[in-house]
């Protein structure tokens, strides 16, 4: 029991650092989420020509439809900030890791923490780029109170799937140093497939087929989706189901790599 | 010009001893091309022309895209980072000191030479859609086209002095490098889709619009002289005012070690 | 008593990639690179007692921290055992982790952008000290280092030194029994680095702990550790008194004279050293010291005569030297 309350003694502790340092670098974080909401205006505005010039609307998406997607993909995109691979890459680099192997936690914790922190700073400087963008656009959304819990719950998984899956990317480092090729591979897979480039249904029916077997839909399509898709309760449910699947899983792979991985870095040398 | 050639030469060798690199920048760019080329292609499975332009001339678009960023990557952005730091860590006295033109040193100090690669990548795109347009490019059509890709690189360049010169005011800049990054990415597509309001950004404040979608017009028979003209007169001025304002910042930088 | 640390023919070697020259070469080397097999530590065999003080000293790349990297738990043996505190270090057991630290000069564990209090409230939580205990050991550190006033401030306003000395105390807030210190001085000016000795001996002192410490510096290591250990090129060439230090591994001694007069000429009894006014010094063969001390009384005007082992310094310089040529 007194684990589990260190546990979140230490969770809060972190969090709290994070709020604190993050709030410091408040115009740096500024000027980083307005370069951010560029990406989204550019494939909202590219969708709705495309939905105009077909006459109003794009597979069942209408204008409104594509704003209230793109704009709520900004406060999703915001939760899947995580540390990166290159976050890793100078973790190494930088001996960092050292010190981190000699304590007595699993590092992922300190990571998920101070992430999880940052939110907090984030989303209260989202919220005005939100209104503006919202106030420009014109978005169409009705969600339900189960819609918006489902959301909650959508994005907390969200974030912890990308955090596992950019975090075994991320090890790769104990093997070789050139892997940025392979992080953006990994990137431009997620692009296409996850909704985030465009709502998956409109992909062609292979693309999302294989999108299907892969985690990527999980962290931006499905959360998005669960609060504007007027999705079923059941659907939701399963949903998140899967979702949580993809922790599991996710975690236990992260747990495997992460043996071997610091098995390699401590016969090497660092 | 021959500082120029010098620092060119140097960071070539420099880099030359990487070899590796090459490869990594050959994949990079190959991946970023195949996610440029399956978001044209995701777009047209759904309609057949974007505010008037079709697949094969968004193709050129693309490649004009491809181009500039390969430019500003390789000799714009390292210098004006490399500036930044040094401003933050006020080590620029050294650059300061060399008997030549302060705004050109720090302008050629830095050539990432392996982003070559991308802007081979984005010509050979641009060949392959002007093929498929099958359009003549006459010899005023090609001449406009150096003419605007040139233009548009100063106007970028004068941005970059600009902003980076801020950096003299206001010390963190580090997070202009990732808004820059992501307001270039709407170079992808014709400015011409966005609303109003976003393409006198897109065309003045960061002249996007120059620097990629007004040579492709060149090279798809939409552009006007009177686009042309505009461009070299915003060229003249924003120049001018990189330099005026460059200078002031120095003045700044001065007499703030001193 | 079982030692607090027990090792015996430890040793690792590594893998280093060969370079080679050329294209093809570089991008062969990709995916698949040349290998030799480097040996950093050969066959050291230590024990070290609860509350020792032990100086690890060695040029560059003798294998000191690797050593200690092995004893900490970061580095996997090749061969050999080690045991610390009864456990098997890589194995990194969270009992044994919450007994230990390692300190690496010019590294930085506190967090950059906050005041080091309350990077030291994060590692309360990591270490699971109950907070009573915490904040007494903590103003106690803080108290004996001197630092209450420097706490408050981020990290990164401090000197290099400051900091080091907050880093120190976050690591032992846990109240470890066992300190690993690589080079904790290192780059640090002679006030800086008095402090952080002054300290570490009374935290030894206090709390009993055992102490293993690599140093550039030998001020450091005279006046932290009664017992050194002497490794170059991965072997241990010594193991005892700093003080026997000299005995073994000098074959010369110092002999310094005062005469009557400053222009005398003593070069036929020994090397002349130094030469300051009336007082002269010569370095004399350790088995030849008797008999040229007695043939200087009876032959010189001397009025007064002092043998000493050369400085320590010099002694470690010898032995390293000798061994690059052997």
């Amino acid at each position: 029991m007194s684990g589990v309350l260190n546990m979140i003694s230490f969770y809060l502790t972190t969090m709290k650092t994070a709020v604190v340092v993050q709030f410091q670098y408040r115009v740096s974080n500024y000027l980083y989420m307005l370069g951010m909401v560029a990406e989204p205006i550019i494939y909202l505005v590219v969708w709705t020509t495309v939905a105009r010039a077909q006459g109003g609307a794009v597979g069942g998406i209408t204008a409104g439809g594509f704003a209230a997607y793109y704009i709520v993909w900004t406060l999703v995109r915001n939760i899947n900030i995580v540390f990166t691979p290159y976050g890793w890459e100078a973790r190494i680099q930088r001996g960092q890791l050292s010190g981190q192997l000699l304590r007595p936690l699993h590092p992922i914790h300190y990571d998920l923490a101070y992430f999880a922190g940052w939110k907090f700073v984030v989303v209260f400087l989202w919220l005005p780029i939100a209104a503006v963008l919202a106030l420009i656009f014109h978005p169409t959304l009705s969600a339900t109170p189960t819609d918006v819990v489902a959301f909650a719950l959508a994005l907390a998984c969200a974030y912890l799937i990308r955090s596992i899956f950019l975090w075994i990317l991320g090890m790769i480092t104990f093997w070789t140093t050139r892997v940025s090729a392979i992080f953006e591979l990994y990137m431009a897979l997620e692009l296409l497939l996850s909704g985030r480039l465009l709502p998956l249904t409109l992909l062609p029916p292979w693309a999302q087929t294989i999108s299907n077997f892969l985690p990527f839909q999980w962290t931006f399509n499905f959360p998005i989706e669960a609060l504007i898709g007027g999705y079923s309760t059941q659907h939701l449910l399963l949903g998140l189901a899967a979702q949580l699947g993809w922790v599991v899983g996710g975690f236990a792979v992260l747990q495997l790599v992460w043996r071997a991985g610091v098995g390699r870095f401590t016969s090497v040398g660092n | 010009m021959r500082i120029f050639w010098l620092y060119f030469r140097v960071g070539v060798m420099n880099e030359l001893q990487y070899r590796v690199n090459f490869f990594i920048q050959l994949l990079q760019a190959l991946i970023a091309l195949g996610v440029g080329l399956a978001g044209l292609a995701l777009v047209f499975q759904h309609t057949t022309s974007l505010d008037g332009w079709s697949e094969t001339e968004l193709l050129a678009v693309v490649g004009v895209y491809t181009i500039m960023g390969g430019l500003i990557n390789m000799a714009i952005q390292p210098n004006m980072q490399r500036l930044m730091n040094e401003v933050q860590d006020g080590t620029l006295d050294y650059a300061l000191t060399k008997p030549a033109d302060s705004q050109l040193i720090i302008s050629v100090r830095e050539v990432r030479i392996w982003q070559v690669v991308d802007i081979i990548t984005g010509a050979v795109v641009l060949g392959v859609a002007v093929a498929q347009l099958g359009a003549t490019i006459g010899v005023w059509e090609a001449l406009a086209f150096a003419a605007a890709l040139l233009m548009g690189g100063l106007l970028i360049y004068s941005f970059w002095i600009i902003a980076t010169t801020g950096a003299f005011w206001v010390v963190r800049m580090d997070n202009i490098l990732e808004l820059f990054q992501g307001i270039y990415q709407s170079g992808r597509w014709p400015v011409t889709i966005y609303p109003e309001w976003l393409q006198v950004g897109l065309t003045f404040l960061i002249p996007v619009a120059f620097a990629v979608t007004v040579p492709a017009e060149a090279l798809t028979g939409r552009l006007t002289w009177q686009t042309l003209a505009l461009a070299g007169a915003l060229t003249v001025a924003l120049l001018g005012f990189a330099r005026w304002f460059w200078r002031r910042g120095l003045r700044r930088y001065s007499g703030a070690s001193a | 008593m079982q030692p607090t640390i027990h090792v015996v023919d430890l040793c690792k070697t590594y893998q280093v990639p060969e370079r080679e020259e050329g294209f093809g070469a570089a991008f062969k080397s990709l995916f698949r690179r040349k290998m030799r097999a480097v040996k950093a530590v050969d066959a050291i065999t230590l024990d070290v007692g609860q509350g020792e003080v032990v100086g690890f000293l060695g040029p560059n790349g003798a294998g000191k921290t690797t050593t200690l990297k092995m004893l900490a738990g970061l580095l996997f043996p090749t061969g050999g055992t080690v045991e610390v505190l009864g456990h098997v270090p890589f194995k990194r057991q969270r009992d044994y982790l919450r007994q230990m630290t390692l300190v690496m000069g010019n590294r930085n564990q506190l967090q950059w952008d906050i005041p080091a209090l309350d990077s030291f409230n994060l590692n309360r939580a990591i270490y699971r000290l109950p907070t009573k205990a915490y904040r007494q050991m903590r103003d106690e550190l803080i108290d004996l280092m001197g630092v209450s006033d420097l706490v408050h401030k981020p990290v990164r306003n401090l000197s290099l030194g400051e900091r080091m000395k907050v880093e120190i105390i976050g690591s032992l807030l846990h109240q470890p029994k066992v300190l690993f210190l690589d080079e904790p001085t290192i780059g640090l000016d002679v006030t800086m680095q008095r402090k952080i000795r002054a300290f570490l001996a009374e935290y030894n002192q206090r709390h009993g702990a055992t102490v293993l410490l690599t140093s550039h510096y030998m001020a450091d290591i005279e006046a932290l550790c009664k017992r050194v250990i002497v490794i170059h090129h991965g072997k241990l060439l010594f193991d005892g008194n700093l003080s026997d230090l000299a005995a073994q591994f000098s074959s010369y001694k110092t002999v310094s004279v005062t005469v009557e007069d400053p222009a005398l000429d003593l070069s036929a009894y020994g090397e002349v050293i130094t030469r300051e006014g009336e007082r002269i010094t010569l370095r004399i063969p350790k088995a030849e010291t008797s008999r040229v001390t007695s043939r200087l009384l009876g032959e010189q005007p001397i009025l007064d005569l002092t043998i000493e082992d050369p400085p320590i310094e010099e002694v470690i310089e010898r032995v390293f030297a000798q061994e690059a040529v052997v």
